[in-house]
This record gives C-alpha cells, sequence and structure tokens, in this order.
C-alpha cells in the first residue's frame, strides 16, 4: 500500500488541499474501515490522502442540538452516536443503527460520514439516517454549502452526488420540540448476529402523539436495491392511522408497500425471493411489536 | 503532524515525523506516510504481542488500545496517532504495582481461557477498554453484554466460555461477590 497524505487542522486548510489537488487523485480518509481495505492493492505513486481525522472544526466533529435540527459532524464515530443521550431518547434508530455496526472496535472509528460516502446500499448508519429524512451538508472547495437529502445523496452501489472538489462536512437532522411517544429500530437480517453486512435491513423512526395517532413515519430499507430506499409511499400510508388498532389486513397493505420499493437480486449471500419474503415480514412485524 | 505544511503534500516518497505515547514512554519517529499501525507496533517498536491475523478488521486479533479506545490496528493509520497515546499488550504487564499480570491477565489465566494464545492478546485488550467503559459509566454487565463486547475477537480455540466466565468474574469481583458461577 502506498499513497501520499496530507493532514490539514482546520477547514479552511481542507478547502485549499483539495482546492490543489483538483484534477490529479486523491481520496478521503476519515476512520479508513473502508479505506484502507479499499487502497490495499494501491502501489503506484500518484495518490494522495487527504487525511480528515486530524480536523479541528466542531461543525466536522461534533453532535449539536440546536432548537430546531440535530446536527451531526460527518466525523463523529459509531461509538459516540450511541453514547450520545439526546439521540438516545430523541432519534434511537440511529443508535441502534450505530450500535449494531461491526465490532466495539469498529465502532470506535468509523465514522457517519464514511458510512454516507461509502454509498453501500448495506450502510447502516446510512439506512438510519434516510429514514429520519436527515439532510447532507456539503462543502465544495469554493463557493457556498448546499443541502441536500440523504436520500437523493445516493445515486448507486459506491456511488454519490459529491462532485470531486466536495467534502461532506455534516448531516443535519429536523426537530420538532414537542412530546412525542417514539417507535423505532434497526433489523438486520444477516447469516449470523455480528459483524455482518445485512442481507436485508429496515430502519423506522414513528412518532404518535397522546392519543396514540401516528403524525410521523420514516421507513428505510437496505440491501434490497443499489441504494438505500425511502418507502414513502409505506410512510404516507400510516400517518393519521392509530398504531394500536391496525389489523392484520392493514399490516399487509402495508407491508405490500414497503416491498414495492425493493428490487433484490440474488447473489452469494441470499435469493432475491428470500429477501422479499424477508423484507414483507419484517414490514409487517414492525406493526405489530409496539 | 510535523511536516512543512499540513495541508500540503510534501511529495511521494517524503516522510512524516510523529510523535506518541506507548505503553506510557515518549516516542518520536519516522514514518512512510501508508504506514498502518500494527507495522508500526510490530516492526518499527518491536512490539510483537499484538498479532496480524486476518488484517480486515474481523478477528480482533490486532486490537490495541489508542487513548483508551480498543481499535483494530490492521485498520488504523500510523500517522493518526500522533499525539494520542497508545497501549499494546506488552504494557499492562508492566503493572501499576511494577511488573506482574493485571486483573483482566490474571482473570484469563486463572479461567483457563487461553488454548493457542493467537488470540488472547487481542481479547485482552478488547476486555481492557470494554472493563474500563464499564467502570466509567458504573455498569456490571450481564452476560450479553458481555459476548456484545467481544464480538470483534475471534478465537478458534477455547470455544469462548471461559473467556466470557473471565470477563464476568472481573465484574463479580468489584461487587465483592463469591467467585464465578
Ligand atoms: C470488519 C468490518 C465490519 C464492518 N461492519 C459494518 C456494518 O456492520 N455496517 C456498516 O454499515 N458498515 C460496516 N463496515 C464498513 C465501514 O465500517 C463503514 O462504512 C464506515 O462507516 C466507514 O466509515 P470510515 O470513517 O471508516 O470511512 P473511511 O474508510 O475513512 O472512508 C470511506 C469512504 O468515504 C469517503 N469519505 C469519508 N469521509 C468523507 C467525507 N467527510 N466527505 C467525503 N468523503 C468521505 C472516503 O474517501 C472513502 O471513499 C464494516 C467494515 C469492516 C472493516
Ligand atoms: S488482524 Fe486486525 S482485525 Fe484481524
Ligand atoms: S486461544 Fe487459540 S485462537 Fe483463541
Amino acid at each position: 500500500m502506498n499513497f501520499d497524505l496530507v493532514s490539514p487542522t482546520t477547514t479552511e486548510d481542507l478547502l485549499r488541499a483539495i482546492d490543489e489537488h483538483r484534477g490529479r487523485r486523491f481520496r478521503f480518509g476519515a476512520g479508513y474501515t473502508d479505506l484502507l481495505l479499499d487502497l490495499e492493492e494501491q502501489q503506484d505513486n500518484e495518490l494522495t490522502v487527504i487525511n480528515l481525522a486530524r480536523l479541528n472544526d466542531p461543525s466536522f466533529t461534533s453532535i449539536v442540538h440546536d432548537g430546531g435540527e440535530m446536527r451531526i459532524g460527518a466525523l463523529v464515530t459509531a461509538s459516540r452516536i450511541i453514547a450520545d443521550r439526546k439521540l438516545q431518547s430523541r432519534y434511537p434508530v440511529l443508535c441502534q443503527a450505530a450500535g449494531q455496526h461491526g465490532s466495539r472496535q469498529i465502532r470506535h472509528t468509523a465514522t457517519v460520514g464514511g458510512n454516507l460516502c461509502t454509498a453501500s446500499p448495506a450502510g447502516d448508519m446510512a439506512c438510519a439516517l434516510v429514514a429520519l429524512r436527515a439532510r447532507c451538508d456539503i462543502l465544495p472547495a469554493r463557493g457556498d454549502a448546499r443541502s441536500l437529502a440523504v436520500s437523493d445523496f445516493f445515486l448507486g452501489v459506491r456511488e454519490t452526488d459529491l462532485k470531486e472538489d466536495e467534502v461532506l462536512r455534516r448531516v443535519i437532522i429536523p426537530t420538532d420540540d414537542g412530546e412525542v411517544k417514539t417507535h423505532s429500530d434497526f433489523i438486520k437480517i444477516g447469516k449470523r448476529r455480528s459483524m455482518e453486512c445485512a442481507v436485508v435491513s429496515i430502519a423506522y423512526h414513528i412518532e404518535s402523539d397522546g392519543d396514540d395517532t401516528m403524525t410521523r413515519a420514516g421507513i428505510a430499507i437496505g440491501s434490497v436495491a443499489p441504494t438505500i430506499k425511502y418507502a414513502r409511499s409505506a410512510c404516507e400510508y400510516l400517518v393519521g392511522k392509530r398504531l394500536s388498532s391496525l389489523g392484520p389486513s392493514e399490516r399487509d397493505e402495508f407491508a405490500a408497500k414497503v416491498v414495492e420499493y425493493a428490487s433484490p437480486i440474488s447473489d452469494i449471500r441470499a435469493s432475491a425471493w428470500y429477501r422479499e419474503d424477508v423484507l414483507f415480514n419484517m414490514s409487517k412485524s414492525i406493526l405489530e411489536n409496539h | 503532524m510535523s511536516h512543512d505544511n499540513s495541508s500540503r503534500s510534501g511529495g511521494f516518497g517524503h516522510r512524516l515525523t510523529i510523535a506518541f505515547t506507548i505503553n506510557g514512554r515518549g516516542v518520536t519517529r519516522e514514518i512512510r506516510p501508508a504506514l498502518r499501525l500494527i507495522d508500526l507496533i510490530r516492526d518499527d517498536l518491536g512490539l510483537k504481542g499484538t498479532k496480524p491475523g486476518c488484517l480486515e478488521g474481523e478477528c480482533g486479533a490486532c486490537t490495541v488500545l489508542v487513548d483508551g479506545d480498543a481499535v483494530n490496528s490492521c485498520l488504523y493509520l500510523a500517522a493518526n496517532i500522533d499525539g494520542k497515546s497508545v497501549t499494546t499488550i506488552e504494557g499492562l504487564s508492566a503493572g501499576v504495582d511494577g511488573p506482574g499480570l493485571d486483573p483482566v491477565q490474571r482473570a484469563v489465566v486463572e479461567h483457563g481461557a487461553v488454548q493457542c494464545g493467537f488470540c488472547t492478546s487481542g481479547m485482552i485488550m478488547a476486555i481492557e477498554s470494554f472493563k474500563r467503559q464499564c467502570d466509567t459509566d458504573g455498569v456490571v454487565p450481564n452476560r450479553e453484554r458481555i459476548k456484545k463486547s467481544l464480538e470483534g475477537n475471534l478465537c478458534r480455540c477455547t470455544g469462548y466460555k471461559k473467556i466470557i466466565d473471565a470477563v464476568q468474574s472481573l465484574f463479580e469481583q468489584v461487587q465483592g461477590a463469591d467467585g464465578a458461577s
């Protein structure tokens, strides 16, 4: 493995480094849990890694709750997400997904930004962020920051909307601070319980008011399409209904809507048929166990 | 990291200077930018207790502590320990009260949780980090939680039961309970 390394500590230096490497081969490195495996065979002398791990800018490194939104820096690790009290109480699905990410060792280094930018259809924190309808805050080397829904950030397998001179700064979850009851989880079906890449995954975040009426529903599915999918019509189907009074036929109808967003393939880990069947049953189950 | 300007590349073939603490001792080293932490530890510092297994983050044999947190040294860039503190298995037996086994090592020995020993140093470092976190959070973990904490460490020999017993005993001692069940 061979590459050159630059380690900016301020955002200003980072943007300058990006600008200087325009037109040359470079990659960003954050927690390196994907990147080092990716670069293993890399031997030539042409690649520079722009090391984000030494950045000192809180907009990249911290979790901030600020009235109308929750801002999570791209460099925040899975273990810091798990430990954050505010996230635990307000958006548990993100902590639940981070808690199933790799191992404790991996969670200590893997970042949320790296999970998004890798754009794997099996990305766990990414799946939870799609369910939460989070937005990406993107910084170009020159000019103004832009923002984009996480679900639009993914263009294909390992392909994002990031331009060559752009870096992901943070993700933002819109928040309203009323009293809500949250029903959420991240369910990952793999071949074993630990250290597993999902065969099918579902992240859901459902909010209900005091009357048990669902006021907000976010459902995202992973590993069943080239990108993580937001199951919009299934979410819309739930809003306005009471979670506790859904009958079996309504649960089936809901699950069928979720499955419409899946276009699974058969591969070494599971058949398309299996993935679709599991997804249907998982979708039903989330309305049963509350 | 000291080279002229941290946002500018030093050119290919250049080396970086990093300063860090290894097992309590401050050191400065010149390294290749792409060097992995495991290679720095084993080849440059000569500390062979940290084991290379899969080199893909799956087995945990290479686990060390960086500022107290367990990480896979095979997936960690050596350049990023600049200014940090690294602890390897060799750093534990230095002991607080002079040379000897530390409590995690002692528990592992007492429970017969070692067979071939290849996974053992990584396993012990993972347990150290978990124990410290539980102590900080004031948590006494149950067996499920202990198993979860070791999901990044594979052992081909023991079948895990004795390892988990060893971890559990560390917390029973804290509570003053009478031995492992
Ligand atoms: C043993 C093991 C187990 C794993 N288990 C899981 C799992 O259970 N679930 C899961 O989802 N993933 C898993 N992964 C994959 C990986 O850990 C995650 O994708 C992780 O979140 C990547 O984050 P990172 O900080 O390590 O990224 P890096 O490896 O540093 O970077 C990943 C990619 O994103 C780019 N990048 C990183 N940050 C930015 C940024 N801010 N702006 C622009 N581009 C950026 C990099 O250039 C690179 O292409 C596992 C990996 C290993 C090795
Ligand atoms: S050698 Fe690092 S995890 Fe296997
Ligand atoms: S004791 Fe042999 S691998 Fe664990």
